[in-house]
């Protein structure tokens, strides 16, 4: 299968618009003449410049730099938050499929349980206990955030466990785990790193909704989220103190997408 | 039918119900559990800033919250039982169970308005789409709507109001109108904005599922065998859309209760807004209620979407029985 | 191929068409209805935007505004202020004190009346102020040590003390002090605070304790011809930024807490317009003074001179605050507002102070915030802007409001920020509860303690209006401007944003406002 080799266009885009980002966000803090977290109350809410290409915020701080230095924050913590639960859930996904009954049975009802229980109330509950910020949104995803591993993996295992070459396997005298991570896992890791791409966007636009309902991250770290939440009582009369932010948002969201698109599309031709 | 295919359904339907019923016991004991383990005080919130302490603790008293945990467990268990509701609500003085039903319609108006807008818009895209996979209309179906993707929804919502409402003036800025007609004025910018958020996964799921189908083997061995055209026609239609129908029935479960940025974005008194300030008040009862019914809500949706499944797909029903949890 | 999928596309078809249905349905409503919710002529109900809903109407047990500034619309005490904050006499038509401040004496109005038409007399006042009293949850309870409350005759209502204490007239001009029906006519308690009747302007028509409450008017009003509309509608709009909206469309007619950000758009906008008055009101920075670090005072006025308030003013208030300088806002009696000496941005001063402390190297602690809160947000990052200029890291510890009120009364924090606020307009209403150790509140969760500022706050509640309680007061606002048991940051004014063409809403320094004055159109 030739087509197999052949690279989708739009895993191409995707990641050279994600490259882009990510050099955008190391590279504009360090060359940029002011500091993210410095306020100037003196030049606040500066309508975009050439002093300040995105404008000024309430405190006078660099939009500019900020949206940058919050990219680095958001990126990091996306990457962060979604590694243990894609580790788990497939774990998890790979198991069920694999050998069904109990285990099965017990990831799916703690799976349905965890759907069913109000996704906000939970939100709100570990912001309580851990205070709003980096340690709430991490714990908050480790809770929710296997779940769609678990049933994309699970899913697909459980197809490729009907097929004869696994039963072969295990009459040649594989253990059940060296068949799960040598033969099971590469088979099914593209469907889970396709999903991942999706949620990881899906996992961004939560922390800026998290922002918008005070439980984001907490001042003076910049982020994205709190930037467009502070912002949005401006935005009819100042636009850009929301707005810019939220274009980086979308940004990265097409970027992930097109990914997922490509590695999607990869997995099929 | 035939007995045992009759015995295999009626198991089969069964066990998701007991598996439905434990869900929502799960999710009852959870809610009551994680909500007084947490810190804060719904006296404090009530009473207000300058609530002496013996206020506080006559509130505390009167609302058994000195009695130990398993007392108020016990407790809650004989109201739910004996009546049906998780008592009254600490912040609004009134029946937790009642404020949910009164706020329950606008937020199933909301899911309601937006899944037949996600509809109106996903099949039609994803059709063309597949039709026309790698043309450019393929193309562009599936990178412009993942714009939307990166967009929170309180944004668009804003956004939404500023144009259409505030300058345009052709919808309402917020709430709800009363009748029909009223309901659907004002459903239309908030239900727009869950759809757009969800459209996008839709349509590609939907367009993969689509050209699966095209190219399955089945359809043309259907075709070999002599099937009537019509015929392979209904399977084609009915293999792309179970999984689009699963995949959005999560997507559904998800929006019980989760309607809050939407509601709040739009001044709607649905039962996310109700929960979140239930939540800041630390109104346990009131948490517990909407907690309840939200769960009984997702199980409902997905015993439906697994019934559905089984009509639209009667192998399904078949595996399904031959082999409980193994499948599900 | 493709006719194989007529099917798909005939489905496709029909939800189009049902799509199409429903935008349509939607557009010939927009059609047929004004957004604006204009009739032509003069409106006559007034549609008020609030965030949080009414759950109780009991004058006595409740204090928070959402249930505070709906009670005060059909109950009335015998004294009230105006919009500068000055007593002045309400259900009575004139009052007298005695030369040792023992007595104070009330003459009714003639013809006042209850909502429901009966005559009120002084035996329903002295059954108000003694169901208060014997009120055990009382939320504002009557602090004087008072003998006894008589109905000398009809029209006359006398209140005795055990001992003199100047701020019992202005705690009288409490909502909490209103006058029901004696005996609640004849009703049980909870039935009647279900359907209040009182002698004020509205009378409670609709109720949703969840949601919106409609007044009518009052037609036994005792002030002729008023109130000017028919109804007032008390609407829960919980977003502010959707609040904003519905005032810009017209949806609602006035907004009752605008955010400060908002305040130059609806000012400027084309239908609206912002109603202010002076309040009463101080955000501030509270110090734990039992804290290790902070129990030092010159730790204290280190942090107070590294901060410059006029930034923090005028990077949340949007030209609507006061930079505070002292414990009293302006709109209180005897705040030395324009006269104190305030520890106050100097940053050599500040590293002097921070020099001469326990920890001249510097230390770590936490600023305390509730989450949600925009300008506390900015507040603190300017606050640890500062300290980080003297050497001293403080972290932001942001938190939900319940759980920041559990901290804060259980003494769990360092920095907090948080509102000070007079219930009223008395000296001794903020003084007492911030400065006393000995009330319950331990100098507002501060557990600031000095012998000398006890004493004078307890004088100055005995000592009559006057020069002497001036002084009193002068002293005790530059000792806790000294001694930073807090940093008073800045007085925000009390703005309400209404329609440009409303007139006569009187806006009043506890963040109320009458309506009988209102007039539409």
């Amino acid at each position: 299968m030739n087509a197999a080799a052949r690279v989708p266009r739009t895993l191409v885009a995707g990641l050279a618009l994600l490259a882009a980002i990510a050099l955008a966000v190391i590279v504009i803090p360090m060359v940029s003449p002011y500091d993210p977290v410095a306020e100037d109350v003196s030049s606040m809410l500066r309508p975009p410049s050439a002093a300040h290409p995105f404008g000024t915020d309430q405190l006078g701080r660099d939009l500019l730099t900020r949206v940058a230095a919050a990219g680095r924050v958001d990126l990091a913590l996306m990457v962060g938050v979604e590694a243990a639960p894609f580790v788990i859930g497939t774990l998890a996904g790979l198991v069920a499929g694999y050998r069904g009954g109990w285990a099965d049975r017990a990831i799916t009802l703690l799976s349905d349980a965890l759907i069913a229980f109000p996704f906000y109330l939970l939100v709100a509950v570990v912001a309580f206990v851990t205070g709003t910020g980096v340690k709430g949104i991490f714990l908050t995803f480790l809770i929710m955030g296997w779940i769609i591993f678990a049933r994309t993996v699970k899913g697909a295992t459980a197809s490729l466990a009907g097929e004869e070459w696994v039963e072969s396997a295990r009459v040649m005298g594989f253990s059940d785990a060296s068949i799960l991570l040598r033969q099971m896992l590469p088979n099914v890791l593209s469907q889970a790193v396709t999903v991942l791409a999706s949620d990881m966007v899906a996992l961004l636009v939560a922390i800026v909704t998290l922002g918008y309902l005070g439980l984001g991250i907490a001042p003076p770290t910049p982020d994205w989220g709190t930037m467009i939440a502070d912002g949005q009582s401006f935005l009819a009369t100042r636009w850009w103190v929301s707005t810019l932010p939220g274009c980086a948002v979308v940004l990265v969201g097409v970027a992930l997408a097109l990914i997922g698109d490509g590695l999607n599309d990869g997995r099929r031709a | 039918m035939t007995t045992p295919r009759r015995a295999a359904l009626a198991t089969w339907l069964g066990g998701v119900i007991v598996h439905a019923l434990l869900v929502v016991a799960l999710v009852a004991v959870g809610v009551f559990l994680i909500v007084r383990l947490v810190p804060g005080d719904p006296a404090q919130m009530v009473l207000g800033l300058k609530a002496r302490p013996e206020q506080i603790a006559d509130m505390h008293h009167r609302l058994g919250l000195d009695q130990p945990l398993w007392r108020q467990f016990a407790s809650f268990l004989g109201t739910l039982v004996t009546t049906g509701d998780t008592g009254e609500s600490i912040a609004y003085h009134v029946s937790s169970r009642a404020l949910v039903m009164q706020r329950m319609p606008v937020s199933l108006w909301l899911i309601g308005c937006s899944a037949a807008l996600v509809v109106a818009i996903s099949l039609p895209l994803a059709m063309t789409a597949a039709l026309h996979k790698g043309g450019w209309i393929d193309q562009l179906v599936r990178v412009v709507p993942t714009v939307t993707l990166g967009m929170p929804e309180f944004w668009v919502g804003l956004v939404l109001i500023l144009v259409f409402a505030v300058t345009l003036k052709v919808f309402p800025v917020g709430g709800t109108q009363p009748g029909i007609d009223g309901m659907l004025y004002s459903m239309a910018l908030p239900s727009l904005v869950i759809a757009l958020a969800q459209t996008p996964f839709i349509v590609r799921s939907l367009r993969t599922r689509i050209l699966d189908v095209l190219g399955a083997d089945f359809v043309t061995t259907l075709r070999a065998a002599g099937l009537p055209e019509r015929a392979i026609r209904r399977h084609v239609l009915r293999n792309s859309l179970l999984p689009a129908l699963q995949l959005y029935g999560m997507k559904v479960s998800f929006l019980m209760g989760g309607t809050l940025v939407v509601e709040q974005v739009f001044g709607l008194k649905g039962v996310g807004t109700l929960l979140f300030s239930a939540i800041t008040a630390r109104d346990f009862p009131l948490i517990q209620a909407v907690a309840m019914y939200c769960a009984l809500g997702v199980v409902a949706v997905s015993v439906a979407v697994e019934i559905a499944g089984g009509l639209i797909d009667h192998r399904v029903r078949g595996r399904a029985a031959a082999s409980r949890g193994g499948a599900r | 191929m493709r006719k194989q999928f007529k099917a798909i596309r005939a489905a496709v078809a029909a939800v189009a068409a049902a799509a199409a249905a429903l935008s349509l349905a939607a557009c010939s409503q927009s059609g047929g209805r004004t957004t604006d919710g204009t009739v032509s002529g003069a409106r006559t109900t007034f549609t008020y935007a609030r965030a949080a809903s009414v759950t109780s109407m009991n004058l006595w047990t409740e204090i928070t505004s959402n249930n505070a500034f709906a009670i005060d619309k059909v109950f009335e005490p015998l004294v009230s202020f105006d919009t500068h904050g000055r007593i002045i006499d309400w259900l009575a038509k004139s009052h007298t004190i005695s030369k040792d401040g023992l007595t104070y004496t009330f003459t009714l109005r003639d013809g006042l009346k209850f909502s429901d038409g009966t005559d009120v007399t002084a035996a329903d006042a002295v059954f108000s102020i003694e169901r208060h009293q014997a009120e055990k949850d009382a939320a504002l309870p009557l602090t004087a040590d008072i003998a006894s409350v008589t109905a000398p005759d009809e029209h006359t209502v006398e209140i005795r003390l055990n001992s003199a204490y100047t701020p019992l007239l202005a705690e009288l001009a409490n909502f909490s002090n209103g006058i029901v029906p004696k005996d609640f006519g004849g009703k049980s308690e909870s039935a009647f605070f279900e359907h209040p009747v009182g002698t004020g302007p509205f009378v409670v028509s609709k109720w949703d304790k969840s949601g919106d409450l409609t007044f009518t008017k009052n037609e036994h009003y005792w002030q002729k011809g008023k109130p000017g509309i028919s109804k007032l509608v008390y609407k829960t709009v919980e977003d502010g930024t959707q609040a904003v909206n519905q005032l810009k469309t017209g949806e609602v007619d006035g907004i009752e807490s605008p955010a400060l950000e908002n305040l130059d758009e609806l000012e400027n906008g084309a239908d609206t317009k912002v109603e202010t008055t002076g309040s009463w009101v101080t955000h501030t920075f509270f110090l734990n003074t039992a804290d290790e670090h902070l129990s030092d005072v010159h730790v204290r006025r280190a942090l107070a001179y590294a901060l410059d308030r006029g930034d923090v003013t005028k990077a949340v208030s949007f030209g609507h605050a006061v930079t505070a300088k002292t414990v009293l806002p302006k709109g209180i009696e005897y705040s030395t507002q324009d006269s104190i000496k305030p520890v106050d941005d100097d940053l050599a001063k500040a590293k002097k102070e921070l020099a001469q402390s326990k920890y001249p190297d510097g230390f770590e602690a936490k600023i305390l915030l509730a989450s949600g809160n925009n300008a506390y947000a900015q507040a603190a990052q300017l606050l640890q802007s500062a300290a980080k200029k003297i050497g001293v890291t403080l972290d932001i510890d942001s938190v939900d409001i319940a759980t920041f009120r559990s901290r804060f009364k259980a003494y769990d924090y360092q920095i907090m920020i948080n509102s000070a606020q007079a219930d009223y307009p008395d000296a001794d209403s903020i003084i007492s509860f911030q400065a006393d150790p000995d009330g319950f509140s331990k100098s507002y969760w501060t557990s600031y303690s000095n012998p000398e500022v006890t004493k004078e706050l307890r004088e100055a509640q005995v000592t009559p209006d006057g020069d002497a309680r001036a002084d009193l007061y002068a002293k005790i606002q530059q000792t806790l401007a000294d001694d930073v048991p807090y940093i008073p940051l800045y007085s925000p004014q009390i703005v309400k944003a209404v329609r440009k063409d409303v007139t006569g809403l009187e806006v009043l320094p506890n963040d109320s406002v009458r309506f009988q004055d209102v007039k539409l159109g």
